[in-house]
């Protein structure tokens, strides 16, 4: 077991260092220079060629990704492209808690909704119960986010006079107001991600129900919530264990649209900032953060594997 | 053993045992009753497609001509302006049904660059095997960390400078169709190379190693084939998704042509709380489409290979 997280930690910076090789190429190398000429003739009207030379654009693309790859090992994040040029650094240390609370809040709704939603619509399948959430569910993976969340702003103007977008407030200062903001970007991404686990949940119990092991089960003559409970649900879990985890990936992106809507400065607004910017060198940086968050989060959930089921030893 | 004991008698459980059953024709009526939300989906697609094509005679004016603006800004909906009109005068009954060409276009075209692409190196990792294998397989890994949106996004900025425009299909919209399909790959990659491998070592394709087939050739002939109810399952499913993201990518990063997800962005937002029709309507269309070609996926599944419940 230690020996597989000793691997599977020794195999992340390996991958970063592909990944952000791969983006180099995908960026710097393509032919044409409109990459960096749309940031800096935007910033540096008529001093382009110094602007490239400030930062160090005039050089060939492999000592560009040395100097950047050194960067890194002396956490030298480097600073943004565009005026007024901020260390990437600071503007991550000050965003990326608000995006984690956003992201960690979602995800806990997800789980507590999705359960309950896919254990009732397996066990009770082809009731109306389950037709019902069945198309709850459908629903929920096709209105698409940015859509509800206007209408929930809209509407809660409209109907109350009140305005969901506020200020910012952290949570250790105020935690009632911090989460009254925190729950609208929260909420209309869990309600997607929380239909599609609802899903996953519903055709893992299925699958799960009709083996041979749970009809031993019934047929020692357990009550039927034991073997629901204990036999079924613990077997489904481990694919939906994986959804969740994966889930996190689609959080961090869809960050972007629901921090967008609700005006929550985090690492989401910061990206989509950040691109309408053309500022390559802190969009390279947002990524390999998101990336190396992906990378730990799904190295606890094969963890967590073991827990859920007992079977899987590394 | 003599040769009466081999050949069942005729009309005997035997025989009926191993006749083969006559080949089912595919009737569509049985279909749609087995499958009522299928059908149902079926028939909101053809409308929606219907729409959408045939956006020129359905009383429309085409947004991007200099003919849609008017004078009459944010009117509510009435006879003229069935979904009423938006800041600039426009009718946004028009906006939609020529936003669902754009939405329907780029989304079939992603889906088909991006199933076509997994599953070509889908099975070139699966025959290669080795290095090839080994390499892709990581690489779909580590592209699998970055958030498919924010992936697809910095995609989209970085091809529309370098992409050319074509008559068909304009550099902008080009540039999304790709940056969607890179986004899709590495799933259907994954999923595509599972298959492969599984038929891989299938003993008709044993048979064909043995009569001296070129790889080429099983690849191309005896396994995609093989595959094909996947792949269209793999599309079916993925098309929804797809529109999903187009309109997402152009509600973030805007669009020039009339999209359903650039609708309800920029700066038309400040009017939405005067007229919520600007925001209803185009939300509505792209929530309609997206239900139904999810519903319409879920029963192609089904039919196809209900084995793959779950999986995909």
């Amino acid at each position: 077991m230690s020996a597989y997280i000793i691997r599977r930690l020794l195999a992340i910076p390996l991958m970063l260092l592909v990944l952000s090789f791969i983006l180099f190429v995908l960026i710097w190398i393509l032919p044409g220079d409109a990459a960096f000429s749309g940031a800096l003739s935007i910033s540096e009207t008529g001093n382009y060629d110094v602007a490239r030379e400030r930062f160090g654009l005039d050089r060939p693309w492999y000592v560009q990704y040395g100097d950047w790859l050194g960067g890194i090992f002396v956490g030298d994040f480097g600073e943004s492209l565009t005026p007024p040029h901020d260390s990437i650094m600071g503007s991550v240390k000050e965003r990326l808690p608000k995006t984690i609370e956003v992201g960690v809040l979602t995800i806990l709704l997800s789980a507590i909704i999705s359960v309950p939603v896919g254990v009732l619509s397996a066990v009770r399948r082809n009731k109306p119960e389950d037709y019902v959430l069945r198309t709850v569910t459908i629903l929920g993976i096709s209105v698409p986010n940015f859509w509800i969340g206007t209408l929930i702003i809209l509407y809660s103007f409209v109907w109350f006079g009140w305005n969901p977008i506020q200020d910012w407030v952290d949570f250790t200062e105020d935690p009632l107001t911090n989460l009254a903001i925190v729950i609208f970007p929260a909420g209309i991404l869990a309600f997607a991600g929380a239909a599609y686990t609802a899903r996953i949940m519903r055709s893992a119990m299925l699958e799960v129900l009709y083996s041979d092991h749970v009809r031993t089960a019934r047929a020692k003559g357990l009550r039927e919530r034991v073997v629901i409970f204990r036999h079924v649900f613990r077997s489904a879990l481990i694919p939906v264990l994986t959804v969740l985890g994966l889930q996190l990936g689609s959080i961090l992106g869809g960050a972007v649209v629901a921090e967008q809507i609700f005006a929550i400065p985090g690492m989401g607004l910061f990206a989509l900032d950040r691109i309408l910017a053309r500022d390559y060198t802190s969009l390279l940086m947002i990524v390999m953060i998101f990336a190396t968050m992906f990378m730990f989060v799904t190295l606890l959930v094969d963890v967590l594997y073991t827990y859920v089921d007992p079977r899987i030893r590394y | 053993m003599t040769e009466a004991a081999q050949t069942p008698v005729p009309g005997s459980l035997l025989e009926q045992e191993y006749a083969i059953p006559p080949r089912q024709r595919f009737n569509p009526l049985k279909w749609a009753l087995r499958e009522p939300a299928g059908a149902l989906s079926i028939v909101i697609i053809l409308a929606v497609g219907f729409m959408a094509g045939g956006a020129s005679i359905l009383n429309t004016t085409n947004p991007q001509t200099l003919d849609a603006f008017s004078a009459n800004i944010l009117e509510g909906p009435s006879g003229d302006y069935y979904f009423g009109t938006d800041r600039h005068g426009k009718d946004v009954w028009s906006s939609v049904l020529y936003g669902g060409r754009i939405s329907l276009k780029i989304g079939v075209a992603t889906v088909i660059v991006g199933t076509i692409g997994g599953t070509l190196l889908a099975l070139i990792a699966g025959f290669v095997g080795g290095v090839v294998d080994f390499g892709l397989s990581r690489v779909a890994d580590i592209l699998f960390a970055v958030p498919a949106l924010l992936l697809a996004m910095i995609m989209d900025i970085v091809l529309v400078d370098k992409l050319p425009d074509f008559p068909a299909l304009p550099a902008e919209e080009l540039a999304r169709v790709l940056a969607i399909a890179f986004f899709f790959m590495p799933g259907a990659f994954r999923i595509m190379r599972g298959s492969v491998l599984e038929q891989r070592s299938a003993q008709y394709v044993e048979a064909a190693v043995l009569i001296g087939a070129r790889q080429g050739r099983i690849m191309l002939r005896h396994i995609l084939p093989n595959i094909t109810g996947l792949v269209i399952v793999l599309a079916t499913i993925s098309l929804p998704a797809a529109i999903l993201t187009e309109a997402t990518l152009s509600f973030l990063l805007g669009s020039t042509a009339p999209s359903w997800g650039a609708e309800l962005s920029g700066e038309s937002r400040q009017f939405f709380n005067r007229a919520p029709w600007i925001a209803i309507f185009p939300g509505a269309a792209l929530a309609i489409t997206v239900f139904a070609f999810n519903i319409f996926g879920d029963s192609i599944r089904d039919t196809l290979d209900p084995r793959l419940r779950g999986r995909i």
